[in-house]
């Protein structure tokens, strides 16, 4: 039946039904049946079309969300000062999560992630966002920690993106961009708007997008408020951002869209300016009252800011909204779950489980909940299915780290540590588990490899304050106070309210004025 | 004597005038001054301990006292005040060359971040006239632009050049504040919202303002002189051979009048009456001071004198008690009123002595040779000062003469002139070797520009041989337009160039006007009707005609639209016109203008590539860097030196590229500034409400960018409907 159909039609509703390859494949069938040349000629309306379309299928096969995936690279993050102050009033800001300011669970129940911020029940680029002090940090932490973390963010993900569709063509480009005469195509709009995004996305030029943007903008009497949002985004990759918030701004003056707020306020949170986020959030929540993106956009903020009772509300606002919003259900779920309310926490991940979430994760999650929520006979078979589901090593890891827990949690040391060792046999940089395995071998009186158990841990995740305590714990013990006094101020960078901590530091002070 | 009450060192350097003081919290007051490398730190002793728990790094407590807010670019002016009075906190304003940032401190986010493409040079904040909310006035390249609080401009004008400082002060007492402007080309220009009300010329570039109290305010210029104004006369000024870095008005010595704190580049710190300008205060630093400040530093309700130098010194300053009676230098009253009193003393003894000699040789001898010594000179000596036009000759250039003569056959020894604005350190010596002495002396003038100066002369007379002199001091006015010398009508020369506009007087007043303006020969006599004179600058040659018909209309044509608009406003303010609407066509300098107009968009459009290049760049870079690094920690010496080495040819491209984006940038900045002037003249040719539309029309004209309408604007001095 497809044969019959007009070629056109056929690759327009391919393209609606997102099957990009075959729409580009049969546009490039009719481009080469009619006369085609570098450009559609004017007076050839099917081939323009084809043109256009195949344009965009090209595009659509590499587009990703950038409101959502953005990952500041290395070399940003090392090199450059785009936030004013660099030390910013607590609360204020994105880079220093160090107080928790509004009585959310602390560190000792809540653990933190390597940057210092509790973590969330949503992995989301921006949550792995460690700031770390020096280059050299920076450079080794990937490797260690399983995430891969782009040089910089232009040539992070983007070139990635790149290079792969360069593969799909082999004859060549689609376009070859260095012959374009960019004059031309901004006199024609509907044109020019289907060119620009294809340099932007799929050959990746930000340069040359740029400036095709800035001449349609410039023939569109500055009047067309999606030049502008497309001027901002190449300079935003460019990472040129206060240029990029002048065109945002303008653009927003003409023409309020959501996506414009969202932009921008992915600007001021590379500024490091998170109230004026949460401002132009709100500002933007008047015009579009209930939109679940600024409302969420709002929790990511309050949730970077460590504030997660905020957060939380935002979420919850959130699910009014939209009931099937994964982010927030999670989120959700592990705020209550942190805050001993296992119950509660249980049933949002079922709604999770409803909504056709079947991985790994989920019935981590799901199993631990059980536990603690004294339903016994949910917990093993859960945690045997997110077994099953693990999709490589460090989430088998995760259930097995999770499965001695609970071992622990019965009384059942020997299984914990069996638990604890098939954890570090998938994943041999689970620091938690070496800190579990330590207190283990601890109670069995093997301090020595006890001690060698903490220094790995405390090696593999300086943020956690738990191998550090302990070392010092195990070291005041067999009366090596000066090690002790070393790792206890460690665990006090780490956690500054751990009360224990204190406690032992003012006692090792003591034992070091008797002396 | 007074003693600093607190004294710091911060280990930042301070940029000079780059000084605020601002509760950016709301309670505490905390110095925000501008360092290097494009950064300003804030100085807050007051909430340590909250710094210490959110920190995890260990500072020493000075270190942690500053907090620095990184800009990336030089900071051109610093200023703090209340911008958004729903805040209830003060705001900090941040001007660079291109931009001008508000931000907010307390919660680390911008009130507003705006491209000025015209700079930033000065700052102030405060509110202007009848406009209800604070405004943020920066002034730039001719240009003044003032901002609310969510950086919409609410207050544009032009003014004649760049911008070196501004204040704001209740200048005609009215209850509202003008803003008082002063610029590169030595004015002080005073203006009630978009319109000047006053134009005061100094002799140097104003680079700071500060109001005192009342229609009072002090002044600094860039030749290290300082002085006081009140309205538009001048109340005292001293010169110095250092510069005024910073001035302030503070009343140190609680009298309840404000004092003239000066800051200078050798370290010194003076305080002078408003009156007088006599010092009552002083101090000294071991570098310049780089700003003068006044607030509750220490929190005890007290507010203080705050001086800071460049090396990071900080002094704070009571005022003295009453006990004190102001006497806070180290001398008492009693000595300085006993040196001054026996100074007096010897005066009135030389004089003395010189009259006894006097009265000797008269009775010893009647009027002979020997007088002369003596420095005896008959009684009915006058003195002849007569200004003129020399049309020059091949040794030297037109220009305007001052002759001296005396009225019998005493010589004159030497000559003082004191003129402002006219020699290089405003005054000039002539004394003629001693072979060359006569009775009569010519001094060429030639001001530079076209504004009328009081010449104070000082004329030593005497004979040959005389040993002392006496001394005919008098004052000549030069009148505004001296540069002009009258030469016959000639219609094949006239300028294309014109200004039409029509008065409500007889011709008779022009003569008059004429006569009180222009230099003219004695035997000179100017035609009633028809009016036409003629004149040639002695500048450069052009020509300027003057015609005035029976029902009013004046043409004037010539060539320099500056010339123009001296004549309009002269005539302007001579007829006391208020409102004066003038067609004006100046074919030359509005073509030049469509070439600059032009030029200045292909230069904006040349600025958007160079930096988006630029940025691309330096994104390179960034990755190469990263990854040499990465070659480093894994020992892969061969790749690291490799990458390296890109890096570095690199960053000699990014050099290059630097340099291009530079000039461009100053071509640009030329050209804005050309464009500015032009609206500024096309202002200065109309008078009054006129004047005010056109400078508003032709910013419309230039925002919509279109240059057509702008002309028109410029010729017939309304916008087309």
């Amino acid at each position: 039946m497809g044969s019959e159909m007009e070629p056109l039609l056929r690759a327009w509703s391919y393209f609606r039904r997102r099957k990009f390859q075959l729409c580009a494949d049969l546009c490039t069938q009719m481009l080469e049946k009619s006369p085609y040349d570098q450009e559609p000629a004017p007076d050839l309306p099917v081939s323009q079309a084809a043109w256009i379309l195949k344009a965009r299928a090209l595009t659509e096969m590499v587009y990703i969300d950038e409101i959502d995936v953005d990952q500041e690279g290395i070399a940003e993050m090392i090199l450059d000062e785009n936030a004013i102050a660099q030390v910013p009033r607590p609360g204020t800001s994105l880079k220093l999560p160090g107080t928790n300011q509004t009585g959310g669970p602390t560190q000792a129940v809540r653990p933190i992630t390597q940057a210092g911020r509790p973590i969330t029940g949503f992995l989301r680029p921006s949550t792995q966002s460690g700031r770390p002090g020096t280059m050299e940090q920076a450079i080794r932490t990937p490797r260690t920690a399983y995430t891969a973390r782009p040089i910089t963010s232009s040539s992070g993900r983007f070139v990635r993106l790149g290079t792969a569709s360069m593969l799909t063509s082999p004859d060549g480009p689609f376009i070859n961009l260095s012959r374009l005469n960019l004059t031309k195509y901004s006199q024609k709009p509907k044109l020019a708007k289907a060119l620009f995004e294809y340099i932007l996305h799929h050959e990746n030029d930000v340069k040359m997008a740029l400036d095709l943007a800035s001449l349609s903008t410039e023939y569109s009497q500055y009047k067309d408020w999606w030049w502008k949002v497309q001027i901002g985004k190449c300079y935003y990759r460019l990472g040129m951002y206060r240029e990029a918030e002048k065109q945002f701004k303008s653009a927003l003056k003409q023409q309020e869209m959501v996506d414009t707020f969202l932009y921008l306020a992915k600007v001021y949170i590379i500024l490091d300016q998170p109230v004026t986020a949460l401002n132009l959030f709100k500002q933007g929540l008047d015009k579009f009252p209930g939109e679940v993106t600024l409302l969420c956009g709002i929790a990511r903020i309050y949730e970077e800011m460590n504030n997660s009772s905020s957060a939380a509300e935002y979420y919850k606002e959130v699910l009014k909204q939209d009931n099937t919003h994964v982010e927030a259900i999670a989120c959700i779920g592990s705020n209550h779950f942190y805050s001993d309310q296992p119950e509660v926490a249980l049933r949002f991940y079922r709604r999770l489980l409803q909504m056709g979430v079947y991985n790994c994760q989920l019935f981590n999650n799901l199993g631990l909940c059980c536990f603690y929520a004294q339903q016994y006979d949910m917990t093993l078979t859960s945690f045997e299915r997110a077994l099953s589901l693990a999709e490589n090593e460090e989430e088998a890891a995760d259930v097995w780290y999770n499965l001695g827990h609970i071992a622990v949690g019965i009384g059942d040391t020997n299984l914990a540590h069996q638990c604890f060792r098939l954890a570090l046999v998938h994943n041999n940089h689970h620091a938690e588990a070496y800190n579990n395995l330590a207190v283990l071998e601890m109670r069995k009186g093997h301090v020595e490899q006890a001690r060698a158990l903490l220094q790995t841990a405390s090696s593999l995740a300086p943020h956690m304050y738990e191998p550090h305590f302990n070392f010092a714990t195990v070291s005041d013990k067999i009366g090596d106070l000066q090690r002790s006094y070393v790792a206890a101020q460690k665990s006090e960078v780490a956690f500054p309210e751990h009360v224990d901590t204190q406690h032992l530091i003012k006692q090792l002070k003591q034992h070091f004025a008797m002396l | 004597m007074l003693l600093p009450v607190f004294t710091l060192k911060l280990r930042h350097k301070i940029s000079p005038r780059m000084v605020a003081i601002g509760r950016y919290d709301g309670t505490h007051p905390c110095l925000a001054a501008a360092t290097q490398a494009g950064k300003v730190f804030i100085h807050n002793p007051h909430t340590r301990s909250q710094h210490f728990s959110a920190s995890r790094v260990f500072q020493s407590p000075l270190e942690s006292d500053v907090s620095l807010l990184n800009i990336n670019q030089t900071v051109s002016c610093l200023g703090s005040g209340v911008l958004n009075p729903e805040l209830g906190y003060d705001t900090l304003l941040v001007g660079t060359q291109t931009s001008l940032l508000a931000y907010d401190i307390y919660n680390n986010s911008d009130l507003f971040y705006r491209e000025v493409s015209d700079g930033a040079n000065a700052i102030v904040l405060g509110t202007l006239g009848d406009i209800a909310p604070p405004l943020a006035i920066i002034g730039g390249n001719c240009a003044l632009q003032g901002f609310d609080h969510e950086g919409n401009d609410l207050f544009w004008t032009v003014t004649g050049d760049n911008v070196h400082s501004l204040a704001l002060c209740d200048f005609d007492g009215d209850g509202k504040t003008e803003l008082l402007v002063g610029s590169e080309d030595f004015d002080i220009r005073v203006f009630k919202e978009d319109e000047i009300v006053a134009e005061m010329t100094e002799t140097e570039i104003v680079t700071s303002l500060c109001p005192m109290y009342g229609s009072r305010f002090g002044y600094a210029l860039s030749n290290g002189t300082v002085g006081v104004y009140d309205k538009t006369a001048r109340y005292w000024r001293i010169k110095s051979k250092n510069h005024a870095m910073s001035i302030h008005a503070f009343d140190i010595n609680s009298d309840g009048v404000c004092e003239l704190i000066t800051g200078w580049s050798n370290g010194k710190v003076d305080a002078r009456s408003d009156r007088t300008g006599e010092v009552i205060f002083k101090d000294n630093f071991s570098s310049a001071v780089a700003g003068v400040v006044e607030g509750d530093y220490r929190m005890d309700g007290h507010v203080q004198l705050i001086c800071c130098s460049v090396d990071g010194e900080i002094r704070g300053y009571l005022p003295g008690t009453a006990e004190m009676k102001g006497n806070l230098l180290d001398t008492s009253v009693e000595q300085d009123l006993i040196r001054e009193l026996s100074q007096k003393k010897q005066n009135l003894l030389l004089e003395l002595r010189n009259y006894e000699e006097s009265t000797k040789a008269e009775l010893s001898s009647p009027l002979n040779e020997a007088d002369g010594q003596k420095g005896i000179i008959p009684a009915n000596t006058r003195l002849h000062t007569a200004l003129s036009v020399n049309m020059g000759n091949d040794l030297q250039d037109a220009h305007a003469e001052l002759g001296i003569s005396t009225s019998n056959d005493t010589i004159i020894r030497a000559v003082l002139i004191f003129a402002e604005g006219i020699f290089v350190g405003e005054s000039h010596v002539v004394h003629p070797s001693i072979h060359n002495l006569s009775s009569s002396l010519r001094v060429p003038i030639t001001p530079p520009k076209d504004v009328p100066v009081d010449l104070h002369l000082k004329t030593f007379v005497g004979y040959r041989s005389s040993t002392q002199f006496h001394v005919f001091e008098l004052t000549r006015q030069l009148p505004r337009f001296t540069m002009y010398a009258l030469t016959s009508p000639d219609a094949a020369s006239e300028p294309v160039s014109y200004v039409n506009f029509s008065v409500a007087e007889r011709t008779q007043r022009m003569v008059t006007w004429l006569n009180q303006n222009f230099l003219l020969p004695e035997d000179s006599n100017v035609q009633n009707s028809p009016f036409h004179v003629c004149f040639t600058s002695l500048r450069n040659g052009g020509q300027l005609y003057i015609k005035m018909k029976q029902s009013g209309e004046i043409t004037v044509n010539t060539d320099d639209i500056d010339l123009a608009g001296d004549i309009i406003q002269s005539i302007a303010s001579f007829f006391a016109i208020e409102d004066l609407q003038v067609e004006a066509d100046f074919p030359v300098y509005f073509e030049e203008l469509r070439k600059v107009l032009v030029k200045v968009d292909e230069y904006h459009s040349v600025h958007q590539k160079l930096s988006a290049d630029m940025a691309d760049n330096s994104n390179l870079i960034r990755s190469l860097l990263v990854r040499a690094e990465d070659a480093r920690l894994m020992r892969d010496m061969k790749t690291m030196k490799s990458r390296y080495m890109e890096l570095y040819d690199l960053n000699k491209d990014l050099l290059n590229g630097y340099k291009i984006r530079c000039n461009n940038h100053t071509e640009l900045l030329g050209n804005l500034k050309a464009v500015n002037q032009a609206i500024q003249r096309a202002g200065r040719l109309r008078v009054g409400k006129p004047k005010n539309q056109v400078i508003s029309a032709c910013r419309d004209a230039i925002r919509s960018n279109n240059i057509n309408t702008l002309f028109r604007i410029m010729r017939v001095g309304t916008a087309p409907s």
